[in-house]
């Protein structure tokens, strides 16, 4: 097993915690027995505060299981999940409705605003249903920031596609999560949109200091975080820091080869991880820590490191 | 045939979606099915009563002019003794008996307590005959011998706890008779509520008729092989052909079902007519759900299109749906209409009225009219629906289709709505200012239809304006961010928004209109009572008993009244100077009756109405026969003399009471008549001196105590018991407005649950980013109330306008009041918000507990 855990106290700024949120052990099973499917396979994994961090993986690899469960959306079946320093597994739904309203943001791939609100009224509409008013400047900064200054009292329907996403990340923003959660932000965009929308969730974290977690499956996309984590069957193969489309790319190749049963995995030396560590930001980089305990039959406890695991997983992919 | 097996499957895929519309289906097809079933079933049993106490040929006292009312005037007419033995004698006849019976009587049990019916039939009292035997049955005792003894029918003995021995008292217009119970007789068929006593003839005749030797009917018994009909024309030559009535058994069956016949049909007409009206709100639940249906298969069906399905083929898959919505409805309506039937005729139990469940009447048209109003209500309401899906192009299976936002309501609509509303208007206006009623209540009508048409069709514009500002006054105030939500999602489709609220509509403008009409009829007969009663005390019965002899005797004789009027309705037939003549109605009184009721005259003087041959007629009467004072009508007494009498004054019309009564001197009418064609009197009046009435009043009520069946009142009472008739009045008709209303609250039920299918994703969203399930199940609830407020707005508002257009109409007819039950039109707009909280309970729960990832993820 493998994972992505930092030092949680090894850098950030000031009061907030160097790990916005983290996942220790985290299992979530659907249905039991025989007909029991894992899709998170005791997950470890450490979200740093102020980073952009892109979760991939191929379709049904627990990308957006694992992105649910972070977040407070879904409940887990196994192992424990901060926001912070508070533990959210095990609370119940009135606190996690506020958890999500307070500390966290989403943005969806579609679906992401009211039809019946303008775009200022959807931008404010968590600070709404908290009952709290919006921090006028800070709004004024996000709007400026996504450039919807001429259409804030459209309603969707007279939005594009773009300029809506565009609408909820600024609403995602203007609350001042702790951290924003993207399920495909840029899914039902065009190509430009989407480079523009990922433009802006770049400049939110360079700028405003925001921890963005996004699910994706866009190579390119995710060459726009800090750093890239990579699921395939419920776990954490492999992750990369400082991305390029090309490098994200080939490792997504190179893993879709290995998860392709029959064929030999090449050893995988050039998509080793970036020096996280030296970036400043507090990542530490990641230890792999070896998650033998009371695991499977499957023999994946003894990787030494994030490549090692991610050939082990390869060669595990293979089997019948 | 594809088409045909997607729409099946489409159907019971969304059987949960088409619930709601099943129910009004069910329910107004069980009303109508119900009602059709409950009087069909009240016909069998009176028939079988009728059949069944008919004799093969009956012969009765022929009536004559304005003896309509029966024995009101005086005692019921007879037939002699020598009559019976001619009946005998004739061809054919085995057997014949004099029957004496009267409904002119009230009998008391010894607490002065009546034993009749609660429900409005009649106490008969008769004599016991061998004929009885055939439909009673003496199940404890015997059958009465001599002066001390009566026999009870079985279900008043029940229900009055009468035993063998009891005494009981029988006031009859010849005065007072007390007997002991000797025998319990039991119905072989169903009796629905007559109390009936027995007493042997001799006795029957001096009780009922005054005197022996004479019969009220003849029952013929015909020989075996004789034919009635046969027996009929033999009784006939016997008897002479224009002395008696003859009736053979059918034809005395039919003439009394005709009458009861004309009573049920009355409550049939009103039943089905509020069973309509829960039909038609029905109708707007079924537009909205099919509208909805359509709207979220939008993409489903552009696929159809892309695929090759013609428009018409779209059409009628969704017409499709409707018939087997409609099948289905109305197949278990008819079920339900028969268990409504039972339902019914149990309450009726209750309250007094036997029916027999054995006799439950469904024939075959009752299911074919309620599959057919069912089916062809549905497949109307999924018109529109239908037609819009057929609409739906090709490219919707391309296009995202997320929920729609807003739907704009037309400027067709708008400006349609706007003329039909204007329309209506313009009809109620015309009918407060038409002179004569009936002209106006046309204007009414009309004014009543365009005015709800245009509402409902304006309804979706006006829901803008109206449900913001009801939005400021109510949801802010209590929702906040949430109230705002919940105020864009109820308007974001005005047309949805609109019909729902119309269903509602419908139900509370009639609840308002009658209620205005109900209040103005309480007020302007208080003010008419205020202004023109001068007399301190009425006496009068409450089941249309004329007051007897004897007691008229004991008011004119109490020491605490100073003046006493008696109040007789005379029947007789006028001829006026223009030729024409018709059966009218004579009130004939002391003349302190003026004192009593103080009366304006447009001509003429009153007073001189109570000189010898004189009388006065109402202004419309004077009007339309042209008459004047100083002309002189031919009054043909019923039973007595034609007489001249000079008309003296026309009496003004605006007035609810006595409205159109024609005056005269009971001496007047004395002189004419034979004494014992003298009616006794209906009503009767009292004053007591100044100051001394409470004292009088209580005498009086004292000397009142062994008859139950009259009442005195004074005037806080009287105008009490009118206040409490009006009440009860509405009290049924909003009860019977329920089953519209309920129907409606349904539609609210299904609007909201089908649009928080529809916005599944939405909602997933909000309660991603932090709307607390609270919160959720909040903003649907203040959407509720907000759209069941908009209703009641409308509705009420339309109603008063009725009802104001009603009373202006009506005060032709001596409602001069207008007076608008505030408490009431406040009560019914506070209890819609209720409503709506409640309609919203089952959808606000069933919102809150979806699950936030699946509403995400549903595509």
């Amino acid at each position: 097993m493998t994972t992505a855990v930092a030092d949680p106290w090894s850098g950030g700024s000031g009061a907030r915690p160097a790990v916005a949120a983290s996942a220790r052990q985290l299992v979530k099973a659907y249905g039991s027995g025989e007909t029991r499917v894992v899709a998170l396979d005791h997950v470890d994994v450490d979200i740093a505060s102020g980073e952009f961090t892109a979760i991939m993986g191929p379709s049904g690899s627990g990308k957006s299981t694992l992105m649910h469960c972070l977040a407070g959306l879904d409940s887990v079946t196994e192992g424990r999940i901060f926001v912070g320093e508070q533990e959210i597994t095990g609370l119940k739904d009135k606190k996690l409705t506020r958890l999500r309203r307070d500390r966290i943001g989403f943005i969806f791939q579609a679906y992401n605003l009211l039809p019946t609100l303008d775009a200022l009224e959807n931008i404010t509409l968590p600070m709404d249903i908290a009952g709290r008013k919006p921090d006028k400047e800070w709004l004024e900064t996000v709007i400026s920031t996504v450039g919807l200054h001429e259409r804030l009292r459209h309603r969707p329907s007279q939005l594009s596609g773009g300029q809506q996403q565009r609408v909820a990340v600024a609403r995602a923003l203007a609350a001042r999560p702790e951290i924003i959660f993207g399920d495909e932000p840029t899914g039902n965009l065009d190509s430009r949109a989407g480079a523009e929308m990922l433009g802006f969730l770049r400049r939110s974290v360079d700028e405003l200091r925001q921890t963005i977690v996004m699910v994706t499956h866009d190579p390119v996309a995710a060459a726009y975080a800090d750093r890239v984590l990579y699921l395939a069957d419920g776990r954490i193969v492999d992750e990369m820091y400082r991305p390029t489309a090309e490098a994200v790319l080939d490792k997504m190749l190179r893993l879709a080869e290995s998860t392709d049963p029959g064929t030999v995995t090449p050893p995988a030396g050039s998509a080793g991880p970036a020096p996280g560590g030296q970036d400043g930001r507090g990542v530490t980089g990641v230890e792999a820590v070896s998650g033998g305990a009371g695991r499977g039959p499957d023999g994946l406890a003894a990787f030494g490191s994030l490549d090692d695991g991610f050939d082990a997983f390869g060669a595990n992919g293979g089997r019948p | 045939m594809t088409v045909f097996k997607a729409s099946l499957r489409n159907f019971f895929a969304h059987k949960g979606r088409m619930a709601l519309s099943a129910v009004a289906v069910v329910l107004s097809v069980a009303f109508v099915c119900g009602t059709l079933v409950f009087t069909d079933t009240m016909n069998t049993t009176f028939d079988r009563l009728f059949a069944s106490t008919s004799a093969d040929v009956t012969v009765s006292p022929k009536k004559t002019d304005g003896d309509g009312s029966g024995g009101r005037s005086g005692k019921p007419r007879t037939v002699p003794a020598s009559a019976l033995s001619e009946a005998r004698e004739a061809d054919g006849a085995r057997s014949a008996e004099g029957m004496v019976s009267s409904e002119q009587v009230t009998v008391v049990d010894g607490d002065d307590k009546n034993i009749g019916s609660t429900t409005g039939a009649p106490t008969i009292a008769a004599n016991w005959t061998a004929g009885d035997s055939d439909t009673m049955k003496i199940t404890s005792g015997h059958a009465p011998r001599g002066a001390s003894e009566v026999m009870v029918d079985a279900d008043t003995a029940k229900k009055r706890d009468l035993k063998l021995g009891d005494e009981l008292r029988t006031i009859a217009t010849t005065g007072d008779f007390t007997a002991r119970v000797s025998g319990i007789a039991t119905f072989q068929v169903t009796n629905p509520g007559a109390a009936i006593v027995y007493f042997d003839t001799a006795t029957a005749q001096r009780v009922l008729l005054g005197r022996t030797g004479s019969y009220t009917g003849i029952a013929v018994t015909a020989e075996k092989g004789v034919t009635h009909a046969l027996l009929k024309k033999n009784v006939t030559a016997s008897l002479g052909a224009g002395e008696y009535t003859y009736q053979t058994k059918k034809e005395a069956a039919d003439s009394s079902r005709e009458q009861m016949g004309a009573l049920l049909d009355v409550m049939k007409y009103a039943l089905l007519g509020f069973a309509g009206i829960a039909l038609l709100v029905g109708v707007f639940l079924i537009v909205n759900t099919f509208s909805m249906l359509v709207a979220q298969r939008t993409r489903e069906i552009g696929l159809m299109r892309a695929v090759g399905s013609s428009r018409g083929q779209v059409n009628r898959s969704v017409l499709t749906e409707a018939l087997l919505l409609g099948v289905i409805g109305s197949l278990l309506g008819v079920g339900a209409g028969v268990g409504l039937a039972v339902g019914l005729m149990e309450l009726m139990g209750l309250l007094g009225m036997n029916l027999s469940t054995s006799e439950l009447t469904v024939v075959w048209t009752t299911p074919a009219i309620g599959l057919a109003l069912g089916i062809l209500v549905t497949l109307f309401a999924a018109y529109l629906p239908a037609r819009r899906a057929g609409r739906v192009s090709p490219m919707a299976a391309l296009r995202d289709a997320g929920t729609p936002a807003d739907v704009k309501a037309g400027a067709v609509r708008a400006v349609l709505g706007a003329l039909l509303t204007a329309g209506g208007g313009a009809a109620l206006y015309a009918a407060t200012q038409a002179e004569k009623a009936a002209q106006g209540s046309l204007y009414l009508g009309a004014g009543v239809v365009l005015t709800m048409l245009g509402l409902i069709v304006v309804g979706p514009v006006l829901a803008g304006g109206l449900v913001r500002v009801l939005s400021v006054v109510t949801l802010r105030p209590f929702g906040g961010r949430v109230g705002r939500l919940a105020e864009r999602n109820a308007l974001r489709n005005p047309r949805r928004t609109g019909a729902t609220a119309a269903a509602l509509m419908i139900g509370l403008a009639l609840v308002a209109s009658l209620s205005v009409v109900g209040s103005s009829m309480v007020a302007s007969a208080t003010k008419e009572l205020d202004r023109s009663v001068g007399a301190d005390f009425i006496v009068q019965s409450g089941n249309g008993q004329p007051i007897t002899p004897a007691v008229e005797r004991k008011l004119r004789a109490a020491k605490s009244l100073e003046t006493v009027t008696s109040y007789k309705m005379v029947a007789a037939r006028i001829t006026t100077p223009d030729g024409k003549s018709g059966s009218e109605q004579l009130s004939a009184t002391d003349p302190s009756y003026m004192k009593d009721l103080r009366r304006e005259v447009k001509s003429g003087d009153l007073a001189a109405a109570y000189d010898r041959d004189s009388m006065s007629v109402g202004s419309a009467y004077a009007e339309k026969h042209g008459v004047r004072t100083g002309d002189k009508l031919k009054v043909a007494f019923a039973g007595g003399r034609t007489a001249e009498l000079t008309v003296a004054a026309v009496t003004k019309e605006e007035t609810s009471v006595d409205r159109g009564a024609m005056y005269t001197d009971i001496a007047t009418a004395r002189r004419h008549l034979p004494e014992d064609r003298v009616p006794s009197s209906a009503m009767m009046f009292g004053s007591a001196k100044d100051g001394k009435e409470d004292a009088a009043y209580a005498a009086l009520k004292k000397e009142l105590k062994p008859y139950p069946q009259y009442q005195v009142r004074d005037q806080a009472d009287f105008k009490e018991t009118l206040q409490d008739q009006v009440g009860r009045m509405l009290n049924m008709v909003y009860g019977l407005l329920a089953l519209a209303i309920i129907v409606a609250v349904l539609g609210v039920v299904n609007t909201l649950a089908l649009s928080v299918v529809e916005r599944t994703r939405e909602i997933g969203l909000m309660r991603a980013i932090g709307l607390a399930r609270r919160q959720l199940r909040r903003m649907i609830r203040l959407e509720s109330v907000v759209i069941a407020l908009f209703g009641a707005m409308l509705g009420l508002g339309l109603g008063m306008c009725w009802g104001a257009a009603a009373q202006q109409l009506l005060a032709l007819e001596g409602l001069n009041v207008l007076q608008i039950p505030w408490p009431t039109i406040g009560a019914v707009f506070a209890g819609s918000a209720l409503v709506g909280l409640v309609a919203a309970l089952v959808p606000a729960f069933r919102a809150g507990r979806m699950n936030v990832l699946n509403a995400i993820a549903t595509e």
